[in-house]
């Protein structure tokens, strides 16, 4: 048999071959780097995000779980979240807990001792790290495909956030967005999305999105406006942003819990890390700290506070060395603590403050007072059930389908003709949206499978065009044309139903409105025309 | 007539005598069922003060999803009426297996107010690897169930539109919008009478509905008024052969979602069980509605 395709079928082939490249299966075993943090040991030597590590100290690394397995046994110390997928490492610790009770300066000395030396392989190059602590690198399971599943399948959280009795114009949005995506940043929250979204009432949001496991302050670091003020009296000395600070050190001798001990009961750790002011906010705290006396109980200090508001809440009272009084000096080093019920407890809590203290000084304090008005955790327990179960369903429709098909036309041909057809199109949409960076959620996929289920009334529609017979005398090219009528109507009713959604609703409902279009137009442009010739090739033979 | 030639095309005669008898008297079972349907929206709305129950995602609150779900219900319900007295738990169950998949709790209250609730009753914390949690304000709630309502007028306009774009006449086209109203409110009655609370993307569904149940109706009209040849009856017939073929895909492709994979995501459940309720009320107002509109507008017309 010799088979002429048309233009139309080998246009579909065209587009099947490049959906195939755009979607692009990985095979590729080990784990992506995530976010590397600067100053860190592991950025010093040269990794960085999107490199993939397949192997430390020569043991192969497949997945997640393998990472996490050979670091823990390498730092047995360190805490490491074990159970997510891709959990970030923002919870290993930088100084691990065998060094609470040592000084900052006693600390830098010992741990030169406990180096030890990691060899991680990536898929080009090996690196070699010397460290006492695991590298502060945030990886995860390279993903198998370019097809990216939207929060209540890979679990994660989304937040929408507005001004507290306020409502934001674009511009304001917008502001809101750098500030708050260089907060989370700075603070090493990978895999973060913040993007400002409308409503159909012209309001306009803020939308934050992460993936994978949430850290439980997410809430905090969000909604905290993060205003920092360092005053003494009542007169302020500085602020939190780039204006009054100029550098926070956050890691090495400068930075760290230096102690913890007992107390009522439980347990408190301190911290501290070196701030450098700028020129003006040094004059300030020369010109305040030369009227202040000497305090009459403690006289190697001021008589005043230096007073840590974060907030406007007071979270710190520093005292200020006598020698200071009048000084212009820059650096200035912060402090406070972390409470727990016992040790490991509070110096997590005083790592967590210490972290979202200096996220603040470093970004400085948000425009406004937020409220969040939705938010949204799914646990990636959750969602990889969804998908496996997503994945059964849409083998069942395409089996319920072929079914249905075979036993009303009779034809293997035809039924292969519209099952094809039906996957052709689900590859295609799932291309395209790839292709955009579409996450697919839920809803987005329930408008693919929707969208394909048009699809497959079309072809019923064709088939039935084609294949009337008796009193019918039009030629087969005119039966066509009829039904491309009635194809073309049902695409533009479809289209001009699911329009709204792309406003409705801050776009939470865009996703489905999206892939439904996407996939009925597919259908109606590339899949339907190249089905219609499939069915003249069937008929003619 | 001899009686052993009894061919299909004699067959069709009755059929289509038939037809021709009765598709007036027809018309008035999709109207009772569709005035039947409008009252109780109507009597719904006067006890409810609103035409559908709506989740923590439209009215405002939280909602609490525990995988796995190996949990008493019962007395988890009875214990956190005391402090929730708006609480509501369902218990999501594998049909297949009869394995319990998740426990969803949902009330009015804020997730710091729940969480800890729940967590004391439960016995276990909820950590985001045994649980999720879905929180929406309320002012944001209600304004978006007015948008999602807004956009549901304005989808509904915009497929008129386009019908009376396509089709140019005034009673053919009237007769597809008035069953897309049809397969509106026939799904919305039967969530009414079951209470099922609906969601942000159960509205997003019943948009779809607009736009995927009038395809039939497209379709009859086209095969009526546009196709040349062959006896109207028989053009209708063929158009409710190949309609009733397509919406039975199309429920094959939306039924599994119940009865075989149960364990998906609330809002794809809801979409699916929307469409469905939608496909088969279009079945009476495809094929006893608009095709008796259709009849009588070209028996009129004398299109044969």
């Amino acid at each position: 048999m010799k088979l002429k395709l048309s233009w139309k079928i080998w246009m579909l082939i065209v587009f099947l071959i490049l959906s195939a490249i755009i979607i692009a299966p990985s095979f590729q075993k080990g784990v992506t780097i995530k976010s590397v943090e600067k100053n860190s040991t592991a950025y010093d030597e040269g990794l960085r995000t999107n490199m993939i590590i397949t192997a430390i100290n020569g043991e192969k690394i497949n997945n997640f779980q393998d990472y996490t397995n050979i670091i823990n046994s390498i730092f047995p110390n360190a805490t490491t979240d074990t159970a997510t997928a891709s959990v970030s490492s923002q919870n290993l610790s930088k100084l691990n807990n065998s060094n609470i009770n040592k000084t900052l300066q006693n600390n830098t000395s010992s741990s030169n001792k406990n180096k030890i030396k990691l060899t991680i392989t990536t898929k080009d190059s090996d690196y070699i790290l010397f460290d006492d602590i695991p590298p502060s690198i945030t990886v995860g399971d390279i993903p198998s495909s370019r097809i990216k599943t939207g929060l209540d399948l890979s679990g994660g959280a989304r937040a929408l956030v507005k001004a507290e009795n306020k409502s934001l114009n674009a511009n304001e949005v917008g502001d809101l967005v750098a500030i708050t995506s260089n907060r989370l940043n700075e603070f090493g929250i990978a895999d973060v999305t913040v993007k400002p979204v409308s409503d159909l009432s012209g309001n306009n949001f803020m939308q934050i999105e992460v993936a994978g496991a949430t850290p439980a302050d997410l809430n905090d670091l969000i909604s905290q406006q993060g205003k920092f003020e360092a005053k003494i009296g009542n007169e302020t000395v500085f602020v939190g942003g780039k204006q009054d600070i100029t550098y926070v050190a956050r890691t090495g001798d400068q930075s760290g819990i230096y102690s913890c001990s007992a107390y009522q009961g439980g347990e408190v750790c301190n911290f501290r890390f070196a701030i450098s002011l700028s020129a003006e906010a040094a004059q300030r705290h020369s010109e305040i700290t030369g009227k202040l006396g000497v305090n009459a109980t403690n006289p190697q200090y001021l008589d005043k506070q230096l007073d840590l508001y974060l907030d406007d809440k007071l979270v710190e009272s520093l005292y200020i060395g006598k020698d200071l009084k009048g000084s212009t000096t820059t650096q200035i080093e912060i402090s406070g603590s972390g409470t727990g019920k016992d040790q490991k407890e509070a110096y997590t809590e005083a790592q967590n403050s210490m972290k979202k203290l200096q996220t603040v000084l470093i970004t400085g304090s948000l425009p406004y007072k937020l409220e969040i008005v939705k938010i949204d955790s799914i646990s990636p327990v959750l969602g990889k059930e969804f998908t496996t179960n997503i994945i059964y369903l849409g083998i069942i429709v395409f089996i319920g389908v072929a079914i249905v098909i075979l036993i009303r036309y009779r034809k293997i041909k035809i039924t292969l003709g519209v099952i094809l057809t039906m996957f052709s199109e689900a590859i295609i949409t799932l291309a395209v949206a790839s292709l955009i960076h579409w996450n697919l959620d839920a809803p987005s996929i329930a408008g693919i499978i929707a969208g394909i289920g048009t699809g497959v009334d079309d072809q019923i529609v064709i088939i039935d065009e084609a294949l009337s017979s008796g009193s019918d005398t039009r030629s087969l090219k005119e039966k066509i044309k009829s039904a491309f009528f009635i194809i073309f109507t049902a695409f533009f009713l479809t289209i001009a139903a699911m329009i709204p959604l792309f406003w409705a609703g801050a776009g939470m409902l865009k996703g489905f409105a999206l892939t439904t279009i996407i996939g009925v137009s597919i259908g109606v442009l590339v899949t339907r025309p190249a089905f219609s010739d499939l069915v003249k090739l069937i008929i003619k033979e | 007539m001899e009686a052993n030639q009894e061919t299909s095309h004699e067959h069709h005669h009755s059929k289509s005598d038939w037809y021709d008898k009765w598709y007036k008297p027809l018309l008035v079972i999709p109207v009772i069922i569709m005035i039947l349907c409008l009252a109780y929206i109507g009597f719904f709305y006067s006890e409810h003060h609103t035409i559908m129950l709506r989740d923590s995602s439209l009215t405002g609150g939280t909602t609490i999803t525990i995988t796995g779900g190996n949990i008493d219900t019962v007395s988890l319900g009875s214990q956190l009426k005391a402090q929730f007295p708006d609480v509501i738990i369902r218990k999501l169950t594998d049909i297949r297996t009869g394995k319990p998949v998740s426990v969803m709790i949902e009330s009015s209250a804020t997730p710091e107010q729940l969480k800890p609730a729940l967590e004391k009753v439960l016995g276990f914390s909820l950590t985001d690897q045994n649980s999720s949690t879905e929180f929406t304000g309320s002012s944001l709630s209600q304004s978006f169930y007015a948008q999602l309502m807004i956009a549901l007028v304005i989808s509904f306009i915009l497929m008129s539109f386009v019908v009376f774009i396509s089709f140019r006449t005034f009673v053919p086209s009237m007769a597809i919008i008035f069953a897309a109203f049809g397969d509106i409110v026939i799904p919305l009655a039967i969530i009414d009478f079951f209470g099922v609370r609906i969601s942000a993307a159960g509205i997003a569904a019943f948009l779809m509905l607009i736009g995927y149940s009038v395809d039939t109706d497209v379709l009859l009209t086209t095969r009526a008024l546009k196709r040349k040849g062959g006896t109207l009856n028989s053009r209708i017939y063929g158009a409710f052969k190949t309609g009733t073929l397509m919406t039975t895909t199309a429920l094959v492709a939306v039924l599994p979602s119940f009865f075989i994979v149960t364990a998906l995501p609330d809002s794809f459940r809801q979409i699916f069980f929307i469409l469905a309720l939608g496909l088969f009320a279009d079945i009476f107002n495809t094929w006893l509605t608009n095709a008796s509109i259709i009849k009588w507008y070209c028996t009129r017309r004398r299109i044969e």
